[in-house]
């Protein structure tokens, strides 16, 4: 058990670092000897809050009200999350599509200067009256925390008030973290306080909890839960897409894993100290390596290590002659890697399966998970550059113009403007998990890189919106102390 | 004044501001904000707009200054200014227009006087003090025209009697807002006019500079721009008239035609000679199609505006029978209610539909479902699929926010819009 409860914010964890320029050999050494500092860009682009991630996290959940104690433009991410939502109900066959409910209190200049609490228990008695949920979500933001509402207090008022809908107070302010996936420990952490509560439920023989974010498609639960499936494992899929029964069923469970390595990672911690549900944390399931690591995982917290090796042995007798098809045509392209935490290296050790040599990987944070990700990475590729950026597009740009990789992997926005074939791992709605989601993966890769057509064109036609002259610089010049 | 409001349509001031500086070419908004603003206020608006978002900067491209505890406890315009800072020197846009997030506004940092530094140093810099908090999109809108009247535009710009100022079509809160632009720019110049639209065919912050030497403002709204168009007369003399709502069709477009023709006395031969060439163009379409799209009982759900275009296109042009309008933006002041409501009411022979007010999704979906006369075309966002749905009737996506579809330069204004509105209706159900 550790002594002090985590606060939700991944900063406060030491060792871990959101600014760097650097390479792979640099990192790694710098890391081992305990020299990345914390640094800064002194001009940077927008980041993500994690209030986003905190609201993305549930928006999917059943006989729940999202309320967000914040001025109207704070759900506007939210958009993203109701997408997913409601593609997802389409492709879980259901006919009459719902929105989810989602009410914002705006806070304005009166809430600003006398508090906006009494518009936070209007909302909450709106939202119960209507819909008369069996969860009630309160978001925090900026402009609350800053004007002192205090949301737990009034959460537990209405807790009295209204006893048949649990309120859940979710501290996701957005200045308290420049890493997004704090907004994910923050939700789980409230999940623990005032739903699970450290009480203890019978446990349930080969359940296990299935974490994933919104952005894991249908065609990917599937899949995920038809290989824990065949290990003996069932799945308790949370908390995409589902409900208070599946929250309430997590302290059953045998085991915990996660689609994403930033999601639930700190939360599967907590379960392993409050409730003893033993858990594998490895990497993302996309590519023949990840898929056997993050397999070979879970099987061992299962006990199921034997019949996880027959299968994977099966899997690569199957898969492998469709992977050295694709090697043939992708063999020795350099790419440039840019996303999340989970999906940045899960794309580079993707590429290994395909034989291409990465030159670059933007990722938003650096910590002991991605050193062991990076000297893995270091054994296979000679030398490439690490941006620990969260975005930063003019970074990107400036090292892609100078790097001009064969294919660029992440969010296509910036590079295909520069003519660069784009392929982005982050599909929500398409498979992109486990083995076969390697095949759909690399074909879209390799015939991107065949026919870059669109991408060519467009180049010819925009450009990017920096000066010439920002492409001579230093990409690392605003990167402030550290060393 | 801000309402409780379940799945509201669009963002804060912020997102308002950020999306329509984001529509002219070449200019920057530099966010004094929170680390999410940049996403969160253009997703709001660009995000839910049919996928199209500023090519320019937009989302995690826009400089910020990602304010956090630190900056929260000591003030962060140190931070203000190296952002600034690295965004003259990296990004290559005409003009700079430094937005202010609630963190800002809350704790009370002094953007104006750090911005002031870089234009005494002859950079192109303008300061926007609305907090996020202080209101809606629609107010960002008028924000960026009361910012544009105050700071950006020139005083003693030359008059030319041929041109005219369109507003009141907004940029991304609109989905169709580029196509609807091109439709009005298209027919004004067969009238031998010079359109600023401000955000098409390659306008910049030039075209906005000179502005004030329009003959005419023209507002296509039944409500908004109502300060700037006093604040625009009071200082340059540019007089305004409002079409207090969008044209969609032969008849209202050419009521707006005529409109504009007898405030700026156009060559009345020219005038009658288009209006019979564009209301041709329409019928010869029409006629091609009789009977082919079923009769339908219908309801919108849109903005005052497009509420107004659709259901006197729908029923004035095309007989269809209006039951229910759901205006389903905030509008506060009684007589732009009025407005909204005589031109709803003002219909040619059918029966006026009831009309209501209000941006609530509950509220909405309660409308609908209770009315209890038969509905069997909605015409509404994403938001009110859901109800087109449960009740099993036929459903447009037209109006904001918008998810499940694609627009480029789609439009249902104007005499051209018209026909692709109508084509969107046919239902081989």
């Amino acid at each position: 058990m550790s002594d002090i409860q985590y606060s939700g914010v991944r900063e406060s964890k030491t060792g871990r670092i959101n600014d760097l320029g650097t390479t792979g050999k640099e990192v790694e050494e710098n890391f081992r000897k305990g020299c990345l500092k914390r640094a800064d860009r002194s001009f940077a682009q927008g980041l993500q809050c994690q209030q986003i991630n905190s609201m993305a996290a549930l928006m999917s959940l059943e006989d729940s009200v999202f309320i967000s104690h914040s001025p109207q433009g704070c759900v506007g991410c939210s958009i993203m999350a109701v997408d997913m939502y409601r593609v997802g109900q389409a492709h879980r066959g259901i006919k009459n599509i719902k929105n989810p409910r989602v009410m914002v209190t705006n806070i304005d200049q009166k809430s600003v200067v006398f508090g906006g609490e009494q518009k936070l228990r209007d909302s909450v008695k709106k939202a119960v009256e209507r819909y008369n949920p069996k969860l009630a979500f309160i978001y925090a933001s900026c402009a609350s925390g800053i004007i002192g509402d205090d949301i737990d207090t009034i959460a537990g008022d209405l807790q009295q008030e209204y006893p048949d809908t649990l309120m859940v107070p979710i501290h996701c302010e957005g200045f308290k973290s420049k890493i997004c996936a704090s907004g994910f420990d923050a939700a789980f952490l409230a999940i623990n306080k005032y739903i699970l509560k450290k009480e203890r439920v019978p446990k349930e023989v080969g359940l296990v909890n299935l974490f994933a974010p919104t952005t894991v498609s249908y065609a990917d639960q599937k899949e995920m839960e038809r290989m824990l499936s065949l290990i003996d494992g069932k799945a308790n899929y949370i908390p995409f897409y589902s409900s208070l029964e599946k929250i309430r069923k997590i302290p059953a469970a045998q085991a915990s894993t996660s689609i994403c390595k930033v999601f639930a990672d700190e939360f599967m911690k907590t379960l392993w100290e409050d409730y003893e549900i033993p858990y594998s944390h490895t990497v993302m399931p996309i590519g023949i390596r990840n898929t056997d690591k993050w397999y070979r995982g879970i099987a061992k917290v299962l006990g199921k290590e034997k019949e996880a090796e027959e299968i994977i042995a099966k899997e690569h007798e199957r898969i492998e002659p469709l992977v050295a098809e694709l090697k043939e045509r992708l063999q020795g392209k350099r790419v440039f890697i840019c996303g999340g935490t989970g999906r940045s290296f899960a794309a580079a050790a993707l590429i290994d399966d395909f034989g291409m040599e990465l030159v670059g990987l933007e990722t938003p944070t650096y910590d002991e998970d991605a050193q062991t990700d990076i000297e893995y990475l270091n054994g296979i590729h000679e030398n490439f550059i690490v941006d620990i950026a969260n975005m930063q597009p003019f970074e990107q740009a400036n090292l892609l113009s100078k790097l001009k990789p064969d294919a660029f992997i992440g969010v296509p926005e910036w590079a295909a403007k520069l003519g660069i074939p784009t392929t982005h791992v982050l599909d929500g709605k398409r498979p992109t998990m486990g083995y076969d989601g390697l095949l759909f993966l690399g074909n879209k890769i390799a015939d991107q890189l065949q026919n870059p057509g669109f991408n060519v064109k467009l180049a010819q036609h925009v450009k990017l919106p920096y000066k010439d002259s920002w492409y001579q610089e230093n990409a690392f010049k605003y990167i402030k102390g550290g060393n | 004044m801000s309402q409780i409001i379940e799945n509201p349509r669009g963002g804060c001031v912020l997102a308002g501001i950020n999306s329509v500086l984001g529509a002219i070419k070449r200019v920057c908004p530099v966010l004094h904000s929170g680390p999410g603003c940049c996403m969160q206020t253009t997703a709001a608006e660009q995000g839910q707009s049919g996928h199209k978002s500023s090519c320019f900067v937009s989302g995690v491209s826009l400089p910020s200054s990602n304010m956090l505890e630190k900056e929260v406890v000591f003030g962060g315009t140190e931070k203000l200014r190296t952002t600034i800072q690295g965004a003259i020197d990296i990004i290559d846009a005409d003009a700079y227009f430094i937005l202010t997030g609630c963190t800002a506004g809350i704790i009370g940092d002094d953007i104006v006087s750090v911005t002031q530094e870089f234009q005494d140093s002859g950079h192109e810099v303008y300061p926007i003090e609305t907090p996020g908090f202080a209101g809606d999109s629609n107010l960002g809108y008028e924000i960026v025209w009361n910012t544009m009247i105050e700071q950006v535009i020139e005083e003693n710009v030359p008059r030319d009697e041929k041109l005219v100022n369109i507003f009141g079509v907004v940029p991304y809160h609109d989905p169709f807002w580029s196509g609807t632009l091109e439709e009005i720019d298209r027919i004004l110049s067969l009238l031998g006019l010079k359109v600023n639209t401000f955000f098409t065919k390659n306008q910049g912050i030039e075209d906005i500079k000179k502005c004030s030497g329009a003959a005419l403002n023209i507002i296509v709204n039944p409500w908004l721009f109502n300060g700037p168009a006093k604040k625009f007369e009071q200082k340059f003399g540019v007089p305004s008239i409002r079409i207090p709502g969008l044209f969609i069709g032969a008849t209202d477009t050419t009521k707006f035609i005529r409109t504009v023709a007898g405030v700026l006395n156009l060559d009345n031969k020219l005038v009658e000679r288009v209006i019979e060439l564009e209301e041709k163009y329409v019928y010869d379409y029409l006629s091609q199609a009789i009977g082919v799209v079923s009769w339908k009982r219908f309801a919108v759900v849109a903005d005052a505006s497009n509420a107004v275009g659709i259901t006197r296109y729908l029923a004035n042009d095309f007989s269809f029978t209006p039951v229910l309008v759901i205006i389903s933006e905030p509008v506060f002041r009684p007589d732009d209610k009025e407005r909204i409501i005589k031109q709803i009411n003002d219909m040619e022979y059918a029966v006026p539909p009831k009309v209501v007010f209000t941006a609530d999704q509950y509220e909405i979906n309660q409308a609908l479902l209770n009315e209890e006369k038969e509905i069997t075309l909605l015409i509404g966002s994403s938001n009110d699929r859901e109800v087109a749905l449960e009740k099993d009737i036929q459903f447009i996506l037209a109006s904001f926010p918008m998810s499940e579809r694609l627009i480029f330069n789609r439009t249902y204004a104007g005499y051209r819009g018209s026909l692709t509105f109508t084509e969107d209706l046919y239902d081989n159900l």
